[in-house]
């Protein structure tokens, strides 16, 4: 039996690793070979130049170099705030109502309210672009927000939230944030489903409040949970293009306002020819995206509770 | 029980990547052949100059933009009465170079490419990697309609000069077009105001202008290229067509030239003076020019296809008409316009049928390929005397009648660097973001930059 074990077990692995490495593997080893040539993507002559891409990354002033200040911020901003907002309305919604006869319950509603919060969810990142850049749009020609803020007496950009420099990126993280929300609320409120009730039931004959219960018990609970949306989240930033695509001035502006490294490279591989430079700044990112998992993986590691 | 396998998940998977990744790097997207190209040469036979294999199939991809693709395949129809056994694939798409770009990279492009759209391949990329065929034999072949008349004389005046790289011509740019500032004739008419000549005249007529509660200007503002001619041509138009050849040829300070100044600080002045339609710099180009269907702004900068394109949306008694960029006065060459070919034809190096696809071209620029594209589309091919009949067309070619004054502005299409720069810095100067001076200093910098740069290609006005 032993014998034949391995030709076996490989004759199920061959074909899906194969397919991975075909189609993931290899272009990833690409990638890194074509970042060290001077390839345009639109020849197939090409010379190797050593690192000079990755040099040249590190001085562009003009894309690179704000691409990943601003996808750093992205990185900080959108996990913490759909992260927050999704424990908060989740804790609400499972947890956060009168307790009835020793009952926990969520608010009322929360049913209906976690309908709502998942829609954006089903809408599709072309639809979120078109319809918040109507949104933000300047108050003469139609801005919700815009015009909103006017009629109660608010200052508002008068050119929409899109075309100033100020408010563009906090615009872009405020629909990423709008769209990721509804997901991790459901997220977590599974995750909330299979903690044990009479730990609050216990809790609340101790007199503790919806705080402590919070911060005592959920979280805790809950931190494998949390890791794995931090990471999804994490990537997810540093992967945000098609909004900044879809709804800001020149696909990055206004003048580069929310260029982010997604838009760089598909800006450098097909705007610019220079296929080479932009697998560059792609590995880059990869390696960023790798520090990243590894890192977190690593230092958010706790003790596991069983129940 | 133990046992060590001797394949964990780990070596395993390393093991095969690693064998997969050296017997296959040589096998992708980098590693097309490099065929030795054909050449094509004119003949002696008047009906098939290019010596066209009449069985060779023709790979033709279109871009599916304001133009559609009817005209394209009217073109085919030409194409199989003259080859009838030849079998064209017809591609009609908006993403060209998403799809066409790989075919380049494998060495098995495409033989007739509208390489146009948001999504073309960068022209200067393509002419620097020695992908594009050059059309001298398709220019001194003898005209689909008169043998004794080159293809050349059939042209209008300076539209060759958009495809022309260094003196060799790499592109077709099929259709005519200019670059003006657009009107509403009757609301003109209505309310008593002459259409200005010049800067000034303008700016006199912009209180009049918004004392009838509509704005004097609006633009793309997220889309700030709009007003990259308007800005250069209102300079060259100042100081001579001098001032924009230097930008082009990136001289030393021909960015701090007087008229650019001028011009820069002009634009910067509507801004200050609140005469563009609040909120702008926030609309794209569709909101724009609804925007100046419903009247709510006078005057919109655009190319002359704007007509046609708002024919449908635009109301009943709206009277499209074109006048040049209002010039400063005292300019020395107040009829400068920005106007040529566009919509760019190139035909790969690389092309399994080169011939076939030459020949195609010849029968797009044939009277009655010309007349197909004016009937279909309502917009002027770069072949001359084909009669359209809209008034905003006529007008158009009123302003275009001097060649001297034909020039468009390249730098943009040859230095990508600044095309992107040049958008950016027009942006913030049209919304007031930077002052004129800030404008000069970027677009100085930036010129400066691209002219140390070795590894670009320079390019310069007629070779």
């Amino acid at each position: 039996m032993k014998h034949g074990r391995y030709p076996f077990i490989l004759s199920f692995l061959a074909l899906p690793v194969g397919l991975y490495a075909w189609l993931v593997i290899l272009p990833f080893a690409q990638a890194f070979q074509i970042s060290l040539t001077d390839w345009s993507g639109s020849s197939n002559s090409f010379d190797y130049i050593g690192f000079d891409n990755y040099v040249n990354l590190f001085k562009d002033e003009r894309l690179v170099l704000p691409a990943l200040r601003h996808t750093g911020i992205i990185l900080v901003v959108l996990p913490v705030v759909t992260i927050a907002l999704g424990l908060f309305f989740a804790f609400m919604l499972n947890l956060g109502g009168r307790s009835r006869q020793g009952r926990i319950e969520g608010v009322a509603g929360s049913k209906f309210h976690k309908v709502v919060y998942f829609f954006p969810q089903v809408l599709s990142v072309a639809i979120i672009g078109i319809l918040w850049k109507q949104v933000y749009a300047p108050e003469n020609f139609g801005g919700l927000i815009t015009g909103a803020m006017t009629a109660v007496g608010l200052p508002a950009p008068v050119n929409g939230f899109l075309a100033d420099k100020r408010f563009v990126l906090a615009a872009v993280i405020a629909v990423l944030v709008w769209s990721a929300v509804g997901f991790y609320l459901v997220f977590f409120s599974s995750a909330m489903a299979s903690i044990p009730r009479d730990l609050y039931e216990a809790a609340v004959i101790d007199g503790a409040g919806r705080f402590q219960m919070f911060f005592r018990i959920t979280l805790p609970l809950l931190w494998d949970s949390v890791q794995t949306a931090w990471i999804y989240l994490s990537i997810v930033a540093l992967d945000v293009f098609v909004l900044v695509y879809m709804m800001t001035p020149e696909r990055g502006g206004p003048d580069g306002a929310s260029e982010v490294v997604g838009g760089v490279i598909w800006k450098y591989a097909f705007n610019h020819g220079e296929q080479a430079f932009a697998s560059a700044v792609g590995v880059v990112l990869f390696f960023a995206a790798l520090t990243l998992a590894v890192v977190s993986l690593r230092f958010g590691r706790r003790e596991q509770i069983e129940f | 029980m133990r046992n060590s396998p001797v394949f964990n998940r780990r070596n395993l998977f390393g093991a095969t990547a690693a064998g997969l990744a050296a017997s296959s790097l040589a096998a992708c997207a980098t590693s097309g052949s490099d065929d030795d190209a054909q050449e094509v040469t004119v003949g002696d036979d008047a009906e098939n100059p290019f010596g066209v294999d009449g069985s060779a199939p023709l790979d033709v991809v279109i871009f599916d933009g304001g133009f559609g693709n009817e005209y394209a395949v009217a073109h085919q129809a030409m194409y199989n009465e003259a080859f009838p056994d030849a079998e064209i694939t017809h591609l009609a798409t908006q993403a060209i170079a998403e799809t066409q770009q790989p075919r380049f990279a494998e060495g098995k492009p495409c033989d007739v490419l509208d390489n146009s759209g948001a999504q073309q391949i960068p022209m200067d990329s393509l002419v620097s990697d020695g992908e594009l065929a050059e059309l001298t034999p398709l220019l001194d072949a003898p005209s689909y309609d008169d043998p004794d008349v080159t293809v050349r004389e059939t042209l209008r005046d300076g539209v060759l000069s958009m495809g022309t790289f260094n003196g060799e011509v790499y592109a077709l740019n099929y259709v005519f077009s200019a670059w003006t500032v657009w009107y509403d004739a009757k609301l003109f008419r209505d309310q008593g105001w002459t259409p200005p000549t010049t800067w000034e005249e303008m700016l006199a007529l912009c209180p009049t202008i918004q004392a009838a509660g509509i704005a004097p200007w609006t633009y793309a503002g997220q889309h700030p290229v709009y007003l990259y001619d308007m800005l250069l041509i209102l300079a060259g138009r100042h100081g001579g067509v001098e001032v924009l050849k230097n930008i082009d040829h990136l001289e030393p300070d021909a960015w701090r030239h007087e008229s650019v100044v001028k011009a820069a600080e002009a634009l910067s002045a509507l801004q200050s003076e609140g005469y563009i339609l609040e909120g702008t710099p926030g609309i794209d180009h569709i909101q724009s020019q609804t925007a100046f269907n419903e009247r709510k702004a006078a005057f919109l900068p655009c190319g002359s296809w704007l007509p046609n394109e708002q024919a449908a949306i635009a109301p009943a008694d709206f009277e499209y008409m074109p006048m040049g960029v209002p010039y400063f006065e005292g300019s020395v060459q107040p009829g400068l316009i920005s106007a040529g070919g566009e919509e760019p034809f190139v035909i790969p190096k690389n092309a399994t049928n080169l011939a076939g696809a030459y020949e195609y071209l010849r029968i797009m620029l044939s009277k009655e390929g010309a007349q197909i594209f004016g009937d279909t589309v309502q917009a002027a091919t770069v072949v001359k005397g084909v009669e359209l009949s809209n008034p905003a067309a006529q007008a158009t070619d009123q302003l275009v009648s001097n060649p001297d004054d034909l020039f468009q502005p390249r730098f943009r299409f040859w230095y990508t660097a600044m095309s992107d720069e040049v958008k950016a810095a027009l942006g913030a100067l049209a919304s007031g973001e930077q002052t004129a001076a800030e404008f000069i200093d970027r677009m100085q910098a930036v010129a400066d930059e691209t002219a140390a740069d070795e590894t670009i290609d320079k390019f310069r006005h007629d070779g």
